[in-house]
């Protein structure tokens, strides 16, 4: 990897040497890239680097004379770019999902232009970004892990340049080599979370560990489910000792019955609004995920969460650079900007969502760290189960059951 | 300045000018007057209705992307399964709701502003457009804080004693009228203050003279010479509203879902376009029907009203 072609230096080390170079012909830069085209300004810029660092990268392409000629080398997929003063980027994240100043700490840092929009729901998410095969517009995107064998197939994702994102060495051995995506090729993992259900100790004493308190009569009106239907089914699936990824029609009429007894005694289904409903008092008790508790317990302390008895899904998000991205290489130092510890752990300590990240781990506060509901031990998860992608046909079958329930 | 010509002389001479004009360059120019919103009309809206009407025939292959190979109106027979009819029937509920109340509170508004604006009219126009300044979903979720249990409303409530725990209002059929209301009522208010407007209060002057009550002159004189912007608030209110899908999803609850929703879900989380447009189109059409009829049992009434 390219990393070797720079001994003696930190990645962030040589990376701000040239982006020193890089601004010394910024001029040059912006002019070519509306000269030429960004394939071939960045090309440009390789062999200034080439020169300057005086070690070519191994894996750029062979630097030719002429910009021009090369411009066809660099189309996608993309040979490995070099750090360039990329001055945007666009990332399409969840809301409240990331440290409180990630995003201006990076601007600070890289001098990019970061325009960082918020997704209400999956749905929404996966449907932008597939709209147009590429990405949608943006250059990083954070679906959850189930999604990247299909964006792989799909070509909607391009492949990670492992030299330019140096902490990757910051995961844990676990995360170096999912069954999503082997070698993290394609994505890189963000956080990853359980879910449960939170409720107020001050309106239910005692300590719930069910999925049928979901369905209790007596909190008619005061419960919320997910919008998710992944979710709700798997709910019901855990309560019924189904697998949460059946594709058996029996089972699925089975589940739909117990969500339809449900339905009655809740208030709303939401993806977006769990956390404040639950601070607001509007329900006493939400189907959440981990993540969604700890901020509740910013305003509530008291606030209570578990992992249901009877099982549940654990899952975890990843950072996908778009097949369209038009910022590839911002891109891919955001995603090391990320991986940075400090800067994780920053967002683990915000959001209370545990990162792959070890290198953050001594950084991460203790309350989060050392509470099994947000960090299971190993045994814990190893029992926890993963949603998993499911063939349009079988998703048919789920989205007509889940309208038949909330129409 | 022995020949100024009075306007009275004006009108006699271009009346007949006016007569004379070529027909045909008048329709030519209404043409070109028209042309941009011909193509406008073309290119953002029977375009993309054409694309919706093609996929709606298709299907999702197994890899998720939309094909045509089998081309069918399978997803028409799909949406019309009876178990989605709750949510449709809610629907159009919700959008009479709405429709009645706007125009309920909408005419006195219109009347008044037009009988008693004076030269306040206008502004008083632009504080009914006011809220538009604004993000319907920012004042949406406004709605959430006056309406939530803990919220403004039921905070007054308590306080008063007028009850003595609060009231779910917010994610009911209550708060999801009165949200859409709230909503709506501009496009109620404004065709109705037109049509107030050029109402010719010398006919109700006359309605008077000859004997009728203030109620009659109501009923037999100004509401039928206004039905034309009853008709046009009614139609401006129901339609957007049948297919309403923000307000339902931020003020309503678990037991409102509207035909928009499940839309949404079949798009969205279904990732299923073919079939969420065939959907699409049946709501469409239901929309059409509804406005046909509405219409036509108001016809009568609008075209005796001389439009």
């Amino acid at each position: 990897m390219s990393e070797r072609n720079l001994p003696g230096l930190s990645f962030n080390e040589a990376l701000d040497q040239k982006l020193a170079q890089a601004n010394w012909s910024r001029r040059e830069f912006l002019g070519r890239v509306a000269a030429f085209g960004a394939a071939a300004a960045l090309t440009q810029l390789l062999i200034a680097c080439g020169q300057a660092g005086g070690s070519p990268s191994a894996a750029a392409p062979t630097p030719t004379p002429q910009g021009t000629t090369t411009a066809e080398a660099t189309a996608p997929p993309a040979p490995t770019p070099v750090p360039t003063p990329e001055d945007k980027l666009f990332v399409y994240n969840w809301d409240a999902y990331i440290g409180e100043d990630t995003v201006a700490k990076f601007q600070d840092k890289y001098n990019i232009e970061v325009t960082y929009d918020n997704f209400p729901d999956e749905a929404t998410q996966i449907g932008k970004l597939q709209s147009d095969g590429k990405g949608g517009g943006y250059d990083v995107s954070y679906p959850a892990s189930t999604w990247v064998p299909s964006f792989i197939q799909d070509g909607l994702v391009q492949k990670i340049d492992h030299s330019l994102i140096p902490n990757l060495k910051n995961l844990n051995a676990l995360w170096q080599n999912p069954d999503y995506d082997p070698g993290n090729a394609y994505s890189v993992p963000n956080f990853w979370w359980t879910t449960g259900y939170a409720w107020d100790p001050r309106d239910i004493p005692g300590d719930l560990t069910s999925w049928a308190e979901l369905w209790d009569p007596s909190r008619k009106n005061k419960m919320s489910m997910l919008d998710d239907l992944r979710e709700c089914f798997a709910a019901g699936a855990f309560r019924l000792n189904l697998s949460p990824n059946t594709t058996d029609l029996g089972e699925l009429d089975q589940i739909l019955a117990l969500l339809e007894q449900q339905k009655p005694l809740l208030r709303f289904y939401t993806a977006t609004d769990q956390i404040t409903d639950m601070v607001n008092q509007v329900v006493e008790m939400a189907h959440c995920w981990s993540g969604d508790w700890v901020q509740m317990t910013y305003d509530k302390p008291r606030f209570k969460y578990v992992i249901p008895s009877e099982g549940s899904i654990k899952g975890n998000d990843v950072m996908i650079i778009t097949a369209g991205a038009e910022h590839p290489i911002a891109a891919h130092l955001w995603i090391d900007f990320n991986l940075d510890p400090e800067i994780s752990a920053a967002s683990t300590n915000y959001i209370g969502y545990m990162g792959p990240n070890d290198a953050a781990l001594p950084l991460i506060d203790d309350y989060i760290k050392t509470d099994p509901r947000l960090n299971p031990p190993q045994e814990v998860l190893n029992e926890l189960i993963e949603l998993k992608y499911l063939a349009p046909a079988d998703l048919a079958q789920y989205t007509d059951r889940w309208n038949k329930l909330q129409a | 300045m022995t020949s100024a010509a009075t306007p009275a002389d004006i009108d006699t001479i271009s009346a007949p000018a006016r007569e004379s004009l070529p027909r045909r360059s008048a329709a030519a120019a209404t043409s070109v007057l028209v042309l941009p919103g011909v193509l406008w009309l073309a290119v953002f809206f029977l375009v993309p209705i054409g694309i919706m009407a093609v996929i709606s025939l298709g299907a999702v292959d197994p890899s998720g992307h939309i094909t045509l190979a089998n081309p069918g109106l399978g997803n028409y027979a799909h949406a019309l399964d009876p178990d989605f009819i709750p949510a449709l029937l809610r629907s159009i509920y919700y959008a009479l709701a709405t429709t009645i109340l706007s125009i309920g509170i909408g005419y006195p508004v219109a009347y008044w502003i037009s009988r008693y604006g004076g030269r306040h009219k206008v502004l008083l126009l632009i504080l009914v457009m006011l809220p538009f300044w604004t993000s319907y979903l920012i004042r949406t979720y406004a709605w959430m804080v006056i309406l939530r249990d803990n919220g403004v409303l039921n905070g007054f409530l308590l306080d008063t004693g007028l009850i003595n725990e609060p009231i779910p209002i917010l994610n009911t059929d209550v708060s999801v009228i009165l949200g859409m209301t709230y909503g709506f009522l501009p496009y109620a208010i404004l065709p109705l203050f037109v049509s107030i407007d050029r109402l010719d209060f010398s006919m109700v002057q006359a309605a008077r003279d000859l004997y009728a009550s203030g109620r009659g002159a109501f009923r037999h004189v100004t509401l039928p010479l206004t039905m034309p912007g009853i008709v046009a608030a009614g139609l401006l209110t129901f339609i957007p509203a049948l297919g309403d899908f923000v307000t339902p999803s931020v003020l309503g609850g678990a037991q409102t879902t509207t035909i928009a929703k499940l839309v949404q879900n079949i798009f969205a989380a279904g990732r299923d376009w073919p079939y969420g447009s065939a959907f699409g189109f049946l709501l469409m059409g239901v929309t059409l029907i509804g406005t046909l009829l509405a219409l036509r049992s108001l016809r009568r009434e609008v075209i005796g009203a001389g439009v």
